[in-house]
């Protein structure tokens, strides 16, 4: 495949060098700002979370029918459920849907959206008509209501499918900003002179003009993350899909209609967990984010 | 050998429907660049000298006219297939801070190319390294230095010679090199410039020199021939000394006349021709182009159009209904 | 030498307004990973009045912080860090703050920005932008102040009642930098400072501009400060000329003296890295080495030692001083040498 990819004969240890350069600079640039450093630990804490914590919960979380609405003490500290269950263990296991829903639908997000994006700004003409056009009809469908609709034949048991739809939903803004970034990048010197080189295509695209967006997709890929896990959490909270499986939005749609938590204190906790849950998480992406412009350009990341 | 025929290029400027308008940017130039031979090109901005480059080193296309590569007209040939006539003609940007990919370092930036004519010639992964040195070293870098940096840890005139080196890794016949120098250092443009030449010299690389500075002009391309372009047009063209010395068209007189003048190194030339107006493009012009700035036009130079000819006493070609050497440029004092 | 009058050797009426400048010392340092540097170090430079100066500098020589110093305009993270900058009617700069400061620009300081053709507010009208600039100076009189710009841009050659009702994309490089000339004078400013007033334009543009800045300067009784990397433009328009490398000027006095017999050996390679239109031009030699940035500028000796062919040993230790010939300034051991020598002989 060294079609594709002639670094691949370069003698190893400059791919390597140029590895662990990166990571080394990546390590700097987290260590310049303590706030990254936070981010960076947060959005660490939340994917351990999301992987192993359920491992440390049984399959049926215990409950304990003395302790319904219990206030937060030592044993639980976001009190207990409607049902007497742990809200901390609630969350914990809660977090495995919930963030693998989100990774998903960024996945696909920025998958679709960069390779459509990246196609239509760099073939031009025709391709981009149509393309921009799909884009725009994709654009004008309300997200929601489509949704709403949707939910009412599938049921979105697996996070894997409602990441599916969320991301299959959400391409289009980033396809027109990869598209407008291509386009101004095309013209640049440096992508003439590797056309005029005759490298091809895939070099091109891969080699020179993806890099030069990766601080703008990753940015777009963090930000598609806390857009997925509003989304959902939004959903489940409006009750629109039923409570198969533990969600951080079926906690809050428990606490606030089944234990009136927006008027007695007693299901508070229950409501406020996965709420903070949620804006620690955002928290941690959006100081992460602040890092993605220097973690991706050699200069900055080197200074 | 390159030549081109009737080259013309009408950019259409966007607007509505009704206002869009046409840009003549090229009005049927005629050129032709031997092997290892050096050409100039100088006109103002946007005189069109920059894209007759950029269409001689296939980055743009031309809507009539023909070039013609080594004897083969480029529009008998399916666009793929003028593909690799095109790769012998390596455009030197005039930016090399955007003509380097900012995320790739030296090394990567030249082992591309090199992949890919070590892969099409049979050659082995090693000879690619070996190459890249060969090459940065030929145009006067230190290897061991540069090849893992980054373009922002280069500076300027080191990496417009970054950008010559790559250009060199597909083995050019020509370079063209556009305003090659004017973002660098004024202590480093000498450097930059006597490398093309020595690459001329050396390696028998033609250059296509584009620039609005006579001066490099005539550094660059000794011996070889100038083209002063006007609005798309060539009004005069010959052997580079020729013209500094006796230049005939008045846009080639003004041109040398707004040369800045080392004044206590030189004196100023005594006829300095100055335009009688700034070039306004939204005019039509039914004679000879530059009748309405001319200093010397006259009804007839308004109406009628004068063609690129060689005529009175004067060896270089002409658009000049009026020919008449002026003495323009500056003059060196005698020491005292 | 022929002897040629300097087309402005003494400043036509001698203008009560045109101020004097004196820069005493003037360091800046800019704050960097690696603790603070020196932009500019020591800078000594006295801008006659109704006089032209022209700086000359490349990337990195400091010639831009100069400028901006004299405003006291110096961004964080740089700072002037000692000196003086002492202009006439004013006191010095350094020591303004606040408002003050404001009024002084513009008022009495004119500044030209580099790269000016794209200094304009794109969704303002060039007429807007003026009655800005007006009401931000407090100017009672708006209509005297149009019709002054209307007056400066006509005397530039441009229709004033067009150029003020246009947008910046409809002009052209050289009328705006024209208008960027006229919204520096129209404040009634004395002292204009222009940063690399003819980048990016062409020849012929560049001659109409360095004419117009000449023009205008007499007829209006200016102190002028122009700043260039090119020695082609100080050479027309310049009286005295300044020479800067790696944040010190290293040789003064009048433009012609210092074209005709450079002395500081930076000043000669940059004049002979110069292709010329006529004479041998296998004689055009490049300088070697690189300029130096902010990073890599000597902390001691001479700053232009790694490039010099007169380089010596005591180059590498003692920063060179300033010093006076006349109206020839150089600051350089080899050319202390050289002078030391001939009064011995």
């Amino acid at each position: 495949m060294s079609d594709m990819n002639p670094a691949v004969a370069l003698p190893g240890n400059t791919r390597a060098t140029l590895r662990r350069n990166f990571w080394r600079g990546v390590w700097r640039v987290l260590k310049r700002k303590p706030s990254r450093m936070a981010g960076a630990i947060i959005v660490l804490a939340f994917a351990f979370m999301g992987v192993f914590g359920p491992m440390f919960y049984p399959d049926q979380l215990p409950r304990d029918d003395n302790a319904l609405y219990a206030p937060p003490s030592w044993a639980h500290p976001f009190g207990t459920d409607f049902e007497g269950t742990d809200v901390l263990a609630l969350v914990i296991t809660g977090s495995q849907y919930v963030l693998l829903t989100g990774l998903v639908t960024a996945v696909i997000t920025i998958v679709l959206g960069t390779g459509i994006g990246l196609f239509a700004g760099f073939r031009r003409g025709r391709w981009d008509s149509v393309l921009m056009r799909i884009t725009d009809m994709k654009l004008t469908i309300p997200g929601l209501p489509l949704l709403l609709v949707l939910s009412t034949i599938w049921k979105f048991s697996s996070a894997w499918e409602m990441g599916l739809v969320l991301g299959l939903l959400g391409w289009g803004g980033v396809a027109r900003a990869v598209r407008s970034q291509t386009l101004s990048l095309r013209e640049r010197g440096f992508i003439e002179a590797a056309r005029g080189l005759g490298l091809s295509t895939t070099h091109i695209i891969g080699r020179e003009l993806l890099p030069s967006m990766a601080p703008f997709i990753a940015m777009n890929m963090l930000i598609a993350v806390t857009g997925a896990v509003y989304a959902q959490v939004g959903l489940f909270f409006l009750g629109v899909l039923p409570f198969e499986a533990n969600n951080w939005g079926v906690m809050l749609n428990l606490a606030v209609f089944g234990g009136g938590a927006l008027t007695t204190t007693a299901a508070l906790p229950y409501l406020l967990a996965p709420l903070l849950a949620i804006l620690l998480l955002t928290l941690g992406i959006v100081l992460v984010v602040d890092a993605m412009d220097e973690i991706f350009n050699p200069r900055l990341r080197e200074e | 050998m390159i030549t081109g025929t009737g080259i013309t290029k009408t950019y259409k400027q966007r607007g509505n429907v009704l206002s869009g308008r046409e840009v003549k940017a090229l009005r049927g130039v005629d050129f032709s660049i031997e092997k290892g031979g050096a050409v100039s090109f100088i006109g103002e901005s946007g005189c069109g000298k920059t894209t007759l480059g950029r269409i001689i080193a296939g980055l743009e296309t031309h809507d009539g006219g023909e070039i013609v590569i080594d004897g083969v007209p480029m529009s008998s040939l399916k666009p793929r297939k003028r593909e690799p006539y095109f790769r012998r003609i390596q455009l030197i940007h005039q930016d090399p801070y955007s003509a380097l990919n900012p995320t790739r370092t030296v090394h990567q930036t030249l082992a591309a190319p090199l992949a890919l004519r070590a892969r099409r010639t049979g050659r082995p992964g090693s000879w690619m390294d070996e190459r890249a040195e060969e090459l940065l070293a030929l145009v006067g870098l230190d290897p061991g230095y540069v090849l893992p940096r980054y373009p922002h840890q280069l500076s300027g005139g080191m990496r417009q010679r970054v950008v010559i080196a790559r250009a060199l890794t597909v083995d050019p016949e020509m370079l063209v090199a556009d305003e090659a120098t004017s973002m660098i250092d004024v202590s480093l443009r000498l450097g930059i410039l006597s490398l093309l030449k020595d690459l001329r010299e050396r390696l028998g690389v033609s250059v296509l020199f584009i620039t609005h500075d006579v001066a490099t002009a005539r550094y660059i391309g000794e011996g070889g021939d100038l083209y002063v372009i006007y609005r798309g047009q060539v009004v005069e063209r010959g052997q580079v000394e020729t013209i500094i010395e006796n230049p005939v068209h008045p846009y080639t007189q003004s041109l040398l006349s707004a040369i800045p003048v080392l004044h206590g190194l030189e004196k100023p030339g005594e006829q300095p021709v100055v335009p009688t107006a700034a070039l306004d493009e939204s005019k039509t012009d039914d004679g000879c182009l530059f009748a309405r700035r001319c200093p010397f036009s006259t009804d007839r130079c308004a109406s009628e159009v004068p063609s690129l000819a060689v005529t009175g006493a004067f060896p270089q070609e002409h658009s000049c209904f009026y020919p008449e050497r002026r003495s323009v440029v500056a003059t060196p004092l005698e020491a005292a | 030498m022929t002897v040629e009058t300097m087309p402005k050797a003494v400043p036509p009426v001698p203008s009560k307004t045109a101020p004097g400048v004196r820069v005493g010392g003037l360091s800046v340092v800019y704050k960097t990973s690696a603790g603070e540097l020196p932009a500019i170090a020591g800078i000594n430079l006295d801008l006659v009045p109704g006089t032209i100066t022209g700086v000359v500098g490349e990337s990195g020589s400091g010639k831009s912080t100069l400028a901006l110093s004299l405003l006291n305009a110096v961004q964080p993270p740089g700072r002037i860090a000692a000196g003086s900058v002492e202009i006439d009617g004013l006191g010095d700069v350094v020591a303004l703050r606040g408002e003050d400061l404001r009024k002084a620009r513009g008022r009495h300081i004119g500044y030209v920005f580099q790269a000016a053709q794209n200094s304009l507010n794109p969704l303002k009208t060039v007429g807007k932008q003026l009655l800005d600039l007006g009401r931000s100076h407090g100017v009672s009189d708006l209509r005297a102040l149009v019709r002054e710009a209307k007056e400066l841009l006509g005397r530039m050659g441009m229709d004033g009642a067009r150029v003020l009702d246009s947008h910046q994309h409809e002009l052209s490089g050289g009328m705006r930098q024209r208008v960027g000339i006229m919204l520096a004078l129209v404040l009634n400013a004395h002292l204009v400072v222009l940063d690399e007033p003819t980048t990016a334009l062409d020849m012929i543009t560049q001659a109409t501009i360095l004419r117009i800045i000449r023009e205008v300067h007499e007829e209006r009784g200016l102190t002028t400060l122009v700043i260039t990397h090119d020695l082609g433009v100080v050479a027309e328009v310049a009286d005295r000329l300044a020479v800067m490398y790696g944040g010190r000027i290293v040789e003064q006095g009048p433009t012609r003296e210092v074209l005709g017999g450079p002395r500081h050996p930076y000043t000669r390679g940059l004049l002979r890295a110069i292709p010329r239109l006529v004479g041998d031009i296998d004689e055009a030699r490049a300088l070697p080495g690189r300029p130096p940035t902010l990073g890599t500028v000597p902390r001691e000796g001479c700053v232009f030692r790694e490039r010099c062919p007169l380089r010596m040993d005591v180059c590498d230790t003692v920063e060179p001083l300033a010093i006076a010939d006349g109206p020839r300034i150089v600051a350089c051991h080899a050319v202390d040498a050289a002078a030391a020598k001939e009064t011995k002989a």
